[in-house]
């Protein structure tokens, strides 16, 4: 037996390969949600443009002046004029001149004495309805919880995507300047805001 | 993979049926008992400012940019009433309209300027899509809505 044993040397900690396989696998898993928030992102930034969850469309009709003392009479002759057999869910006046008519996605807003109608249709939005209502969190309750997680998940891609490679293109290498970039768009963008735009 | 679609799709389809027609929420639950009409806040705008209501209405308008306010018909002709909500925290659907809205929020009577009104009359119009003409503005003009908190909506 040997006078001296040297013991058996503790396996180093592969910090670098947990690093990736945390980055692959949780990459992986938010492959889906970072779909939903990305396109519902680009949707939602351009609300002044369009409506990103429905598509509303607005037709003209002409059925005549409306005559009638009451208010049902005057829904019963717009119904008959338009072709409406069924109730409508509710009707509103806004004003002594307008009847507007409520029935499933379909408004008729009628001009009493000129008989002009716009019937006002809205379709949701087919996906992208979904997947707005996912991103500004309109179902609340747990969905709040599935929400954070994958805000930290991304938190933990990020950071653990700055360790990914070493070497020339890693974070000691091109990888801090990209990285340096990344930091400087919102950073030098927000104080543009404040300071000349 | 196929049984993993078809089970997604029965819970779709078992979900959808088994929410179908019931009431929506939004917000805050609704606590209080009594319904003010529309008409009585409309005509005491100061005995009813900064106090808690509930009302009950026809969704007449949704906003249809964020879903951010809804008007609702009064139980008077020609008279609605704004249920605004802060933006991102309640978010109404364009589909409520024609619907029956139950909401509670505190009244909101303030008194605006011709300027302030029109400055408010173009962001309506931009919301609404619809026309807006500033020479029909007259003012000043006490403008009441609610600050809406909750709302049911079926």
């Amino acid at each position: 037996m040997p006078s001296s044993v040297t013991p058996a040397a503790r396996p180093r900690f592969k910090w670098r390969k947990w690093n990736n396989i945390l980055h692959r696998d949780i990459g992986y898993i938010i492959v889906g949600l970072t779909l939903v928030y990305g396109v519902s992102g680009i949707a939602v930034n351009h609300t002044a443009d369009w409506n990103p969850n429905y598509a509303v469309e607005r037709e003209g009709r002409e059925i005549g002046p409306l005559d009638g003392a009451t208010r049902e009479e005057l829904i019963a002759t717009a119904r008959e004029r338009l072709g409406l057999a069924d109730e409508p869910k509710n009707a509103f006046r806004p004003d002594p001149e307008t009847l507007q008519l409520f029935y499933d996605r379909v408004t008729y807003a009628i001009d009493i004495p000129t008989g002009k109608v716009i019937v006002e249709s809205v379709r949701p939005r087919r996906v992208l309805f979904e997947f707005n209502q996912l991103h500004l969190n309109a179902p609340k309750q747990a969905w709040t919880y599935i929400a954070d997680a994958y805000a930290v998940s991304l938190i933990i891609v990020a950071i653990t995507g700055m360790f990914v490679l070493k070497g020339k293109t890693g974070i000691t290498g091109r990888g801090a300047w990209l990285v340096a970039i990344g930091v400087l768009i919102p950073v030098g963008y927000w104080l543009l805001h404040l300071y000349v735009f | 993979m196929k049984s993993v679609l078809t089970i997604v799709a029965v819970l779709a389809l078992t979900a959808s049926l088994a929410f179908a027609g019931s009431p929506k929420n939004y917000g805050k639950t609704l606590t209080l008992k009594e319904v003010t009409k529309v008409s009585e806040i409309l005509a005491n705008p100061e005995k009813f400012n900064g106090k808690r209501v509930r009302v009950q209405g026809a969704v007449v308008d949704v906003c249809s940019k964020r879903g951010c306010w809804i008007r609702l018909a009064s139980d008077k002709e020609y008279e609605s009433i704004v249920f605004k909500v802060d933006d991102g925290v309640i978010v109404f659907p364009m589909d409520a309209k024609g619907k029956t809205a139950i909401a509670e929020g505190v009244i909101s009577a303030k008194t605006y300027t011709v300027e302030q009104l029109i400055e408010q009359g173009k962001h309506t119009a931009e919301e609404t899509g619809k026309p807006f003409d500033p020479s029909t503005v007259k003012g000043p003009k006490t403008v009441v809505r609610i600050m809406g908190e909750g709302a049911s909506i079926q």
